[in-house]
């Protein structure tokens, strides 16, 4: 019997289609205990997750092309989970009776004057065009931003980044900001983390409660549909 | 049952994507896919259970799926160092502007609100 060639082992794995699988289900789940166990708001299962991958392509001489088109077995399925979104903002747009007007003026006028903001910002300060088209749909839940962010022109992987950036400091900086300006009402601390910082700043709204908890998940999906529906028409 | 909603919602992603190929080239198939979704949901005024079960399961494992296109960032990570300053500033400076404001802005309506309620009473 010959002895086993361990260099060609390791190289048929690393080339093998399920390599790029494996390695995305196991960077998740090593992400997700290490988000649950420390409790980090930073540790975002996506941030971590994306990281690890992205180590393991470096030091493994893998090209983002080649993982990628072995990884779209996983990846397919962002479009379907991005229909599905359709039914928590059906369940919330229940919830909304006789605050429905004050909802909406803070969402559009929240929404527009964050989306102008970040831009001139980013702009006067020389961010060029592909940063800025990735930097204005960030208000978004993720998957809504990178499709917006390719959309106008913008890189997904930028918006994805921005996104998670956006909810992290955007949740680091609420309890004080809304201290200094007043804000003690549940439903104007809760639309406001809905708004501002999507899902990172939901998970921290729910922590002071079911009411803050339930306006932020509703301006989450409100702001995520009016940025993905009037984005694109507005920029494009 | 997770097999039903799947269908349902690969369907419309694929009506919505269609949709966008030959009339709204504006907005990406997958919104509009969600579009048609929410309003066969108000059409007819509740969740399918199958529904709800596959969105919950696909919803719970979106951050696993977006690990994908996010390590894209591999081959655009240069654009991102270079302009960290004028990204950070924007991204910081808008938020200090509009978290308050939002909060401020819905408690102010909520009063209101809750005084012409009063009135009425």
């Amino acid at each position: 019997m010959s002895e086993i060639d361990w260099r060609s082992v390791w190289s048929m794995t690393l080339d093998h289609p399920l390599f790029s699988v494996a390695l995305t289900l196991i960077a998740f789940q090593l992400a997700l205990a290490l988000y649950r166990r420390s409790g980090w708001l930073v540790l975002q299962p996506v941030m971590v997750g994306m990281l690890l991958v992205v180590g393991t392509l470096y030091l493994c001489d893998i090209d983002y092309a080649s993982y990628q088109a072995d990884a779209s077995m996983i990846a397919v399925l962002v479009g379907p989970a991005t229909v599905a979104l359709a039914v928590p903002l059906y369940r919330h747009l229940r919830r909304i009776q006789q605050l429905f007007w004050p909802i909406v003026i803070t969402l559009v006028s929240g929404g527009i004057i964050g989306v102008v903001l970040t831009l001139l910002i980013a702009r006067a300060l020389g961010a060029d065009l592909t940063v800025l088209m990735s930097l204005s749909p960030k208000a978004a839940t993720m998957p809504i931003a990178m499709l917006v962010a390719e959309q106008l022109g913008g890189l997904a992987s930028l918006a994805a980044v921005f996104v998670m950036l956006t909810g992290v400091i955007g949740t680091a900086l609420g309890p004080l900001l809304l201290g200094w300006a007043g804000v003690n009402h549940p439903a104007a601390r809760g639309l406001s983390y809905g708004i501002n910082a999507h899902a990172i700043g939901t998970a921290r709204a729910l922590e002071e409660g079911d009411e803050c908890g339930a306006f932020a998940a509703l301006g989450m999906s409100l702001l995520g549909i009016l940025i993905a529906l009037f984005l694109p028409l507005a920029l494009g | 049952m997770i097999l039903k909603g799947l269908t349902w919602l690969v369907v419309l992603q694929l009506l919505g994507s269609v949709i966008n190929l030959s009339v709204l080239p504006a907005l990406p198939g997958p919104i509009i896919g969600m579009v048609l979704l929410f309003v066969l949901l108000l059409l007819r005024r509740g969740i399918p259970e199958p529904l709800e079960k596959t969105a919950a399961l696909l919803l719970q494992y979106l951050p696993l799926l977006l690990i994908v296109p996010a390590a894209g960032i591999m081959t655009s990570g240069d654009a991102l160092l270079s302009e960290l300053p004028a990204i950070a500033a924007g991204l910081v400076l808008s938020l200090v502007v509009t978290v308050p404001f939002c909060g401020w802005l819905m408690q102010v309506l909520i009063k209101r609100a809750d005084r012409h309620e009063e009135d009425q009473a």
